[in-house]
């Protein structure tokens, strides 16, 4: 599921906003980026990042497959979205054990340990976007001015 | 949410029937394909597409953004996973009016009648995976050689 946030009356640098988070994705060495997309939609700016894994992974259930992130908005008022994929995660049941993983897959999830799991991922990149956004923006950044969906 | 299946029985084809979705993809003019994995994991073969609009779109909310199929497994028990993803797509709230939207991208959606929906490619795009892993198996498709796992 994405996570989206608004920001409101933050006074935020969008394109260096937008800037930051590319290195990000660059420098995540199982990452490529592979599509940028700039421009507005009636009349709003729109930029929207996606990066994908570069090679056959070690293992199958969780691996990052691939990550998106947008910015839409102006300084004020402006919103975030941050995707990122997994295959076959939804067969990934928790049990006592560790993992159960159905299917001709089965034996894929032991080898998992050194993936680039898309959960844990995805939490990094949260966190580092939120001390991105506070660098780039004017006002102070405070929980009231932010909404997640 | 992605959608995941798993095949039994069937003696498919999975090379023919990878290259059959990948056509479908781009025959799509509304997508660009910027990968394809291929390859063995733990033994098992594996190939995946991703493919992901190729322009800026008309309206944000809900339009399709990226698709993702993945076939891994052999002729006889394997799995496909089918992801689209939609731009804000958990921003769409049905109303009495159509869509509510919030935030700054909420006209946007005045302007999606004729955009590629997430939700629209995907049912046509299933329904057409239908058609092929028929014609790619060797044996009879019956659904209870097929299982479908969404959570």
């Amino acid at each position: 599921m994405p996570t989206v946030k608004r920001y409101k009356d933050l006074n935020t640098d969008l394109e260096a906003v937008y800037h930051d988070i590319k290195y990000e994705l660059q420098t995540g060495k199982e990452l490529n980026v592979v599509k940028e997309q700039d421009g507005t939609v009636n009349g709003v700016p729109f930029k929207s990042i996606f990066a994908v894994r570069e090679s056959v992974p070690k293992a199958l259930t969780g691996t990052l497959r691939e990550v998106t992130v947008t910015i839409t908005g102006v300084a004020d008022d402006w919103l975030l979205e941050v995707h990122t994929g997994a295959w076959f995660n939804n067969m990934i049941t928790p049990a006592t054990g560790g993992l159960i993983v159905a299917g001709p897959l089965g034996g894929l999830a032991a080898s998992g340990t050194a993936a680039v799991y898309a959960v844990k991922f995805e939490r990094d990149l949260k966190n580092r976007i939120k001390e991105i956004v506070k660098k780039r923006s004017k006002n102070p950044y405070t929980e009231d001015k932010v909404e997640t969906f | 949410m992605p959608f995941v299946r798993r095949y039994k029985d069937l003696s498919t084809n999975l090379g023919g029937l990878y290259t059959d979705i990948v056509r479908e993809l781009q025959q799509e003019k509304d997508l660009e394909i910027v990968k394809e994995t291929n390859g063995v994991i733990n033994d098992v073969g594996f190939r995946s597409v991703t493919a992901i609009r190729a322009t800026v779109p008309r309206a944000v909310t809900g339009t399709l953004r990226e698709v993702s199929v993945t076939v891994a497994g052999e002729p006889d028990d394997w799995i496909l996973e089918l992801h689209t993803g939609a731009w804000f797509g958990n921003m769409v709230l049905p109303g009495a009016g159509g869509f509510l939207i919030a935030g700054p991208v909420g006209i946007a959606a005045a302007a999606g009648t004729t955009t590629l929906l997430a939700v629209t490619y995907g049912r046509k795009l299933k329904n057409r995976i239908k058609e092929l892993v028929k014609k790619h198996s060797g044996k009879k498709y019956t659904e209870e050689k097929v299982e479908t796992f969404i959570s």
